[in-house]
């Protein structure tokens, strides 16, 4: 027996037979060797000096032509130019293991004429590519990246992701702007009030206020910019918003500040302008932080476009682009394979899963002169089509035009803390007014009266208040993201926790999606590792299903070459060993072969003959998810009403309505499912729909919520905006549960900020508030908050 | 004249950490941190090669788009 040793290239280890000897090195295929000598001859060996052990890919070589990537259409979809009249590409590099994975790549592609600058991104594997069009191709470049043992695909890099980066980076230079101020500025507020208390010549105070004027006025300006600008707009709809606040509260310390270090009387606030600013900016920058950071559904078209499709022309298969294709086009299909356009059968015969569609969790035969619906997946079939929509009018375009619109349509969620600032904005204005009004009337100077009045704004200035929503969000998604739950946006948390209606898909979401096996008769001894290599073989769910039920019952079944074995398409299968004939299948596959069954159950039953004798019965079904009743209990409990709508027949719609106890609609297509969910909305009820497939997407967006199964499709996954990464329903419960904590916290949070001024405000309209009082209970508010937060979240952890 | 020493000591502690800052911000705009992994990674891919090939690098950079006239 030899042993194993591991590829030079790839570290995988084989077997020594069958490895190439190349010199000292061994690889386990020609890839492998070819990427090595590469790597040498490049003088970039040094790559597996620092890959150290990774074991990385082995190098394939089925990739479609590169030339695609210099047509016209690709460039006109994919390649910008940017100002200096480079070409730019953004590509995702599929095989990056390891750091060295990224270094070799950027090396590599450096090395190339003509390329410009190549930047990989470790935590994505999302490349942008700069280059001279004139000196080397995109052709090139992807056979470069292709030669070195990895692949690339091009993606849009939608507009909207940018953009959430640019605004983040954005926040980054005017936070740091700000926190290094206000660090600066504190330093020196210490000797301030060091001399208030144990006194301090004017000359020394004038130097400090020079000092704490010179680091504030970047924050107001540079940092402040956008409450600045927030105030416009406020002005210009005629909203009091929290922006004019914080901006005429900081502006009039300022300026007062600044007329009192001229006048060398009095105490300059300098250190309550920045750290108005730095808090509140921080409170905005955790909002930006949770907001939905890319642009999913501008991306659904994309994934489709990459496909090549199989076309019969002049009796030739040649492969064709997706858009190319026209009414009348021959297209063929082989097993396995995603049907892309609508058309007819013409020639062949088999089975297509079209559950993503229409939520049918039975596969469905189709032959010569049925229709085929764009989206289905081929299980069985090989068949050819004629094509009768073009792509742009097929059902799956149709769905996602449908979904874009109501995308855009869906409403800006209005947060309570927004609601709550607008009245408290416009009061603390007006009381601010007042008590200057009051002091002024009442024989004081205008100093004095200006001061009492800008204190007011200083002490009500809204940290805690813009703290509170972003601090709760943040700890409500981090109790959901360790769960598995995935809340695209913050504000959703809020949103979800008012709901009264829930509506179900059943496939995949109440139950498993696939066939499970509910029951197993045994009516003679057999061999299980026969039916294991037959079920094996098969793509269809049936057989899939029983396969993982023999896996979990045994795991040591070895697989078995027959002498034949062949598919009968809608039936089953056929297999000889040893000269015995094994059939499994459905009751057909038996009567055809004149089997006599006497069996009847409403599952989907599997039936298993050696010799033409049967030996065992499986009854497999689509099994309801764990918990799926208590939670339908509890979701009655919190007094949320439930549905189910499901695309699927009645009788196996009334199966699982009856085993859990939930009202049902069946049949219902995905354009019923969004409709009875727009009524719902309409008569202002707040809905979360929960799904999975491609047919609930459209009802996912027109949702208040779409809740989304991770294993459910792209589609459906991009639209959602909360995705359960386990599937499971308690993970759902949870999520009704971290909202409702989540809303709570919310409210306690406004509540504490609130109380906390209406004890502080009274005390700065009358005059007792000090610049050391001001600022220490400012600071002391934000610490409320947070700590409170803290608090909710330690209590989960437990 | 006290006073002096402490105004001059401020506006030159000022004036260091506006130089820093103002380092931290021209690294930021520039990208550097945008990528917090490869940023740590950073690290690993120090010798004096890649010193040189990352000069190289610019150079070329700098040649191409002097030479590079798209029509």
């Amino acid at each position: 027996m030899s042993k194993n040793i591991a590829c030079t290239h790839c570290h995988l280890e084989f077997n020594e037979d069958v490895m190439i000897k190349d010199g000292e090195h061994y690889f386990c295929c020609n890839g492998c060797q070819g990427v090595y000598h590469l790597l040498n001859e490049e003088g970039l060996d040094s790559f597996y000096e620092k890959a150290g052990n990774t074991k990385l890919t082995p190098q394939t070589s089925q990739y479609e032509d590169s030339s695609n990537f210099n047509s016209p259409a690709f460039y006109d979809k994919f390649v910008t130019i940017d100002k200096d009249g480079f070409s730019k590409v953004s590509l995702v590099i599929e095989g990056i293991h390891c750091s060295a994975c990224v270094w070799l790549n950027e090396k590599a592609l450096h090395k190339m004429d003509g390329v410009i600058e190549a930047d990989i991104n470790f935590t994505n594997n999302k490349a942008t590519i700069l280059w001279a069009d004139d000196v080397v191709k995109l052709s090139q470049i992807i056979d470069m990246i292709r030669a070195i043992g990895y692949n690339a695909f091009p993606y849009d890099a939608s507009v909207q992701e940018s953009y959430a980066n640019k605004e983040r980076k954005d926040y980054y230079l005017r936070m740091s702007v700000a926190i290094f101020s206000t660090m600066n500025i504190m330093w020196i507020a210490v000797a301030q009030y060091a001399g208030y208390f144990s006194g301090i010549t004017q000359d020394m105070k004038t130097i400090l206020n020079i000092a704490e004027g010179v680091l504030a006025t970047p924050v107001l300006f540079y940092s402040g910019w956008i409450f600045f600008r927030g105030a416009y707009y406020g002005l210009k709809t005629k909203v009091v918003n929290m922006d004019i606040l914080v901006a005429t509260g900081a502006l009039l310390t300022y300026l007062y500040s600044i007329y009192i270090t001229i006048v060398e009387s009095g105490e300059a606030y300098f250190d309550s302008v920045s750290m108005i600013i730095t808090f509140v900016l921080v409170g905005k920058f955790l909002e930006v932080l949770s907001k939905k950071n890319a642009a999913d559904a501008l991306d659904i078209m994309g994934k489709h476009i990459q496909s090549e499709i199989n076309v019969i022309k002049d009796n030739q298969l040649v492969s064709c682009k997706l858009d190319d294709i026209k009414v009348g086009d021959i297209v063929v299909v082989s097993s396995g394979e995603k049907v892309l356009l609508d058309g007819e059968v013409i020639k062949g015969s088999g089975t297509f899963d079209e559950s993503s569609l229409t939520g049918e969790s039975e596969p469905i035969y189709k032959k010569v002169g049925d229709k085929l619906i764009s989206g289905t997946v081929s299980i069985d079939a090989d068949v050819q089509f004629r094509v009768t929509k073009d792509f742009k009018h097929s059902t799956l375009s149709t769905i996602v035009t449908l979904l874009e619109s109501a995308i855009n349509k869906k409403p800006k969620i209005q947060q309570m803390a927004n609601k709550l600032s607008e009245y408290f904005s416009s009061t603390i204005l007006i009381l601010s007014l007042l008590t200057f009004l009051g002091w002024w009337f009442w024989p004081h100077s205008f100093e004095i009266s200006f001061m009492v009045a800008v204190s007011v704004i200083v002490i009500a200035c809204p940290c805690a208040l813009a703290l509170a929503t972003p601090v709760a969000t943040l700890v409500g998604l981090s109790l959901g993201a360790k769960r598995g739950i995935l809340f695209k946006e913050a504000a959703q948390l809020e949103t979800m926790a008012k709901v009264d209606t829930l509506v179900l898909d059943k496939t995949g979401t109440l139950t498993v999606g696939k066939p499970e096996v509910v029951k197993e008769h045994i009516l003679e001894d057999f061999e299980k590792e026969i039916l294991f290599s037959m079920v094996k073989n098969s793509k269809h769910p049936i057989s899939k299903g029983i396969l993982r039920y023999l896996k979990e019952n045994d795991d040591g079944l070895k697989d078995i070459i027959f002498d034949e074995f062949s598919q009968v398409p809608a039936q089953g299968m056929k297999a000889i060993y040893n000269g015995v004939e094994f059939l499994g299948g459905n009751k057909l596959l038996m009567k055809n072969s004149d089997i006599e069954v006497e069996f009847s159950s409403d599952n989907s039953i599997f039936y298993f003959s050696v010799d033409n004798k049967i030996v065992a019965i499986y009854e497999l079904n689509d099994k309801i998810k764990e918990g799926a009743k208590e939670f339908i209990e509890f979701i009655k409990s919190k007094n949320i009403d439930a549905i189910m709508l499901t695309g699927d027949n009645a009788k196996s719609a009334l199966r699982v309505a009856n085993e859990i106890g939930i009202d049902y609609l069946y049949e219902q297509s995905p354009q019923d499912k969004a409709n009875y969910i727009s009524n719902l909305r309409e008569n202002s009820k707040t809905v979360v729909m929960v799904g999975d497939g491609v047919n609930d997407a459209l009802a996912l967006a027109t949702a208040d919520i779409g809740i989304v199964m991770g294993s459910g499709s792209d589609i459906a996954v991009d639209v959602g905006d909360v995705v359960l990464l386990n599937n499971s329903l308690k993970s759902l419960s949870d999520a009704f549960k971290i909202s409702k904590t989540t809303l709570g916290l919310i409210k306690q949070n406004l509540l504490i900020s609130l109380i906390y001024n209406a004890i502080t405000v009274p005390l700065a309209m009358a005059g007792y508030v000090i610049p050391l009082v001001a600022a220490i209970s400012m600071s002391l508010s934000s610490f409320l908050v947070v700590g409170n937060s803290m608090r909710i979240k330690y209590k989960w952890s437990k | 004249m006290d006073n002096w020493v402490i105004a001059m000591m401020l506006g030159a502690s000022i004036f260091l950490g506006a130089i820093a800052l103002s380092a931290f911000l021209w690294a930021l705009k520039n990208g550097q941190f945008d990528d917090e992994e490869k940023f740590l990674n950073a690290a690993k891919f120090d010798s004096e090669e890649d010193l040189n090939d990352a000069v190289q690098k610019e150079l070329k950079k700098e040649k191409l788009k002097k030479e590079y006239k798209p029509e």
